[in-house]
């Protein structure tokens, strides 16, 4: 019995030290995680990154080790899987001991943090990007006027269709909204739904109609109050921007409802739908053979009195406020600002992203050089929906954007319920 | 280290239990064992850090407002009140509460008819438990997966209704607001129906077969054999298979987000789905916490209430 009973206390004695054990790391991990960072002694600063897919991830890595290999201070990538990223995003910077850097979008999501007074004053890093755009100084100026972001590549949305089912349907690109209308109906007299669409489970990709048709009607200016909670949804311009789209409506592919914009995208190249509006990113998703054959037209001009505006969604970094190391911080995001260091990412992602750097080269292709001109002949700039708002606006647009889909009839209400529901965002 | 240990002291405890006599055990009882104590608190601690304690300020945030960034405000009861006059909160409710009786009664009704089907051992009924079993074992964002696929447009059940001439009846199954929900519950059920129906078949293997010998002697059919002899005899599989539907119906949440993430436009939205999406999406995380509380005690209700009337019953 005595024997049994020694032996029980030395197997707890082991089971503390094995508890234990499994413990501390579990702690370790869990404080130095959110600041692995910190450790200015070393010299070194942590990166942490949004870009998870296999190729942004991969030229990641190679950013980094190219940097590393400058001899600044030695940065550390972390990368978090996007949709994890954007939910912690807060929590990593109200933490006590935040990541150096992190990967972010320009514009309103960017200021919306800086107002919290929670990101680093990066305008000695500005001084020496006199070359950038007027445009991109102003996305990255906080409301405050400091600059806090730095650009560092941007893509474009267009109207993407086949070269070869255009030829064969015997339609050339449209510029205005009248040319778009008989190029629908043309398209749609040979069997082929005109407009693909695809919003199951990505509805947002409705909002990027709401905001062409907005910039194109009331113009940019107008749009971005909007979005800020500037104006109101059931404003009577907004609904001249449904009034417009219901003219469209009965070309857009019915079965876009169910599928996600990949399958959109696989609609697209398998020539079952005429067009699609989406940005750049859904190259990613689709066959590099049938890439040869696609172009894009600019979003059809309806009122010519408007500036053209383009929607130019624009990555870069910030970084926290609490930096343990400035100089450090400020020295890399100055090197992530040169074209260089731009090209040794555009290069090694998918390529259609463009430098933000104008000396930067962007990849060679004609489309990506179609783009970047229709980009720099823009008179506005504008960012994304949920870019120019926030992320928690853009549920409140899918729904309304998806229900108008649905039952277009119900304009007033839809708007109405809109307003509402963004009034509760923008006072949260 | 462990297992050297456990090794000798497994036959000792059996040598030990087989041979002494009850009176040094009693005496045991008079001091707790050291790893009784450990045993407690280790967990209770564990438990303290990560789920009491998250949990009272999960109640303490339902009373404020937050964005996750700047410090909460309290709003008092602010949150529940805006509740009130929230349509997604009350399409949210209907839609749970829909959810609770189709997912929650046919699961019962399907898990119960399989097990009695199944539970006599026959040639070859091993296989279809096996087959009913099968979807427990798969994730349910797999299963969203799978069934995303029949549902897709020209995917297995459009051609299925084209060839049977019903090709009138096709939509956008998970697209189309009046059938979004329904489409969501019959995976969430062709995965419940196996998982309850293995509970049943365990409770009905502890029937006690002389029951059914007796009420055949006197002359009861099968109806009046299950009605009579089977059906109070699971009352305890009752209780477990009740507290299991009702958690899982309002817990509710990665089948409905794989699959419609609450949409189009909240028609599919379920209270836990709601809550995740005002918490992550919205960062309305004092309203999303009180929308928790919500559910929290709306499990909390419903299961009380049946457990109350069931110990009553048996005092």
């Amino acid at each position: 019995m005595t024997g049994l009973a020694a032996d029980r206390r030395t197997f707890l004695k082991g089971l503390g030290v094995l508890g234990a054990a499994a413990l501390v790391p579990g702690c370790a991990t869990s404080t130095s995680s959110p600041g692995s960072g910190g450790s200015a002694a070393t010299g070194e600063l942590s990166l942490q990154s949004n870009l998870s897919a296999e190729q942004a991830k991969g030229a990641m890595e190679k950013l980094v080790a190219a940097y590393n290999k400058t001899g600044g201070a030695q940065v550390e990538l972390n990368t978090v899987a996007s949709e994890i990223y954007r939910t912690q995003l807060p929590t990593y910077l109200t933490s006590a001991n935040p990541p150096d850097v992190y990967t972010w979008y320009a514009g309103s999501v960017a200021d919306s943090y800086a107002k919290k007074d929670l990101l680093l004053d990066v305008s000695s890093v500005w001084e020496g990007m006199g070359n950038y755009s007027k445009a991109m100084q102003t996305l990255s100026t906080s409301s405050a006027g400091q600059k806090i972001f730095v650009p560092t590549s941007y893509y474009w949305w267009g109207m993407f269709y086949r070269k070869s089912n255009f030829a064969k349907w015997g339609v050339t690109p449209p510029k205005t909204w009248e040319e778009f209308l008989a190029v629908c109906k043309t398209i749609q007299s040979k069997g082929v739904p005109p407009i693909g669409i695809g919003l199951g489970d990505t509805p947002w990709v409705a909002s990027a109609w709401f905001d062409y048709l907005n910039i194109r009607i009331n113009g940019a200016p107008f749009h971005r109050d909007l979005l800020a909670g500037r104006g109101r949804f059931d404003d009577p311009k907004v609904k001249a921007v449904f009034t417009k789209w219901q003219e469209v409506l009965p070309y857009f592919d019915p079965k876009g409802k169910s599928f996600p914009f990949q399958e959109a995208t696989s609609a697209l190249l398998g020539g079952k739908t005429g067009m699609f509006l989406i940005g750049t990113f859904f190259a990613d998703s689709a066959p590099k053979d049938a890439l040869d054959d696609i172009d894009f037209f600019q979003f059809p001009i309806i009122d010519p009195a408007v500036p053209v505006a383009e929607e130019a969604p624009t990555d870069g970094y910030f970084a926290s406020k609490k930096v343990k190391d400035p100089e450090g911080v400020k020295k890399f995001m100055a090197w992530l600002a040169t074209a260089e260091a731009q090209e040794i990412y555009v290069q090694s992602s998918s390529g259609t992203a463009i430098p933000a750097n104008p000396d930067g080269k962007s990849a060679d292709t004609p489309l990506v050089q179609k783009g970047k001109a229709m980009i720099e002949s823009a008179a506005e700039l504008t960012q994304f929906f949920n870019r120019d708002s926030s992320d928690a606006l853009q549920p409140t647009a899918d729904a309304a954007l998806t229900k108008f889909l649905d039952k277009p009839d119900q304009i007033d209400d839809i708007l109405k319920t809109w307003q509402a529901a963004a009034e509760k965002v923008f006072k949260a | 280290m462990t297992s050297t240990v456990v090794e000798p002291a497994a036959p000792a405890r059996r040598g030990g239990a087989g041979g002494a006599s009850p009176r040094p055990k009693r005496s045991k009882l008079h001091r707790v064992s050291p790893l009784i104590l450990v045993f407690v608190f280790v967990p209770f601690v564990v438990e303290a850090v990560w789920v009491f304690w998250p949990a009272l300020q999960g109640f303490w945030l339902a009373l404020t407002k937050w964005d996750g960034l700047s410090a909460p405000t309290f709003v008092g009861l602010g949150n529940f009140r805006e509740m009130l006059s929230d349509p997604i909160f009350g399409t949210a409710l209907k839609n749970t509460a829909i959810w609770l009786v189709l997912f929650g009664g046919l699961s019962v009704l399907g898990g119960f008819g399989m097990a009695l089907l199944l539970q006599r051992e026959r040639r070859g009924v091993g296989i279809y438990r096996a087959a009913l079993f099968t979807p427990v074992v798969f994730s349910l964002v797999v299963t969203a997966l799978i069934w995303r696929v029949f549902y897709q447009p020209d995917g297995l059940v459009d051609s299925i209704l084209r060839t049977i001439g019903l090709g009138e009846l096709i939509r956008p199954w998970l697209a189309d607001p009046d059938t979004a929900l329904y489409a969501v519950i019959v995976p969430a059920l062709w995965r419940q129906i196996g998982y309850v129906m293995v509970l049943y078949l365990a409770g009905l293997k502890a029937v006690d077969p002389a029951l059914y010998e007796a009420a055949r002697v006197d002359g009861a059919n099968a109806w009046q054999r299950t009605l009579y002899v089977t059906i109070p005899q699971l009352k305890g599989v009752n209780s477990v298979v009740l507290s299991v539907i009702v958690i899982d119906s309002l817990r509710s949440f990665d089948i409905v987000w794989s699959m419609t993430k609450g949409g189009p436009y909240h028609s599919s939205e379920l209270l836990s789905t709601y809550m995740y999406s005002t918490a992550f999406q919205s960062t309305q995380l004092g309203y999303a916490s009180a929308l928790a509380v919500v559910i929290f005690l709306l499990a909390l209700a419903v299961i009380l209430g049946y457990l109350i009337r069931a110990f009553r019953e048996e005092a």
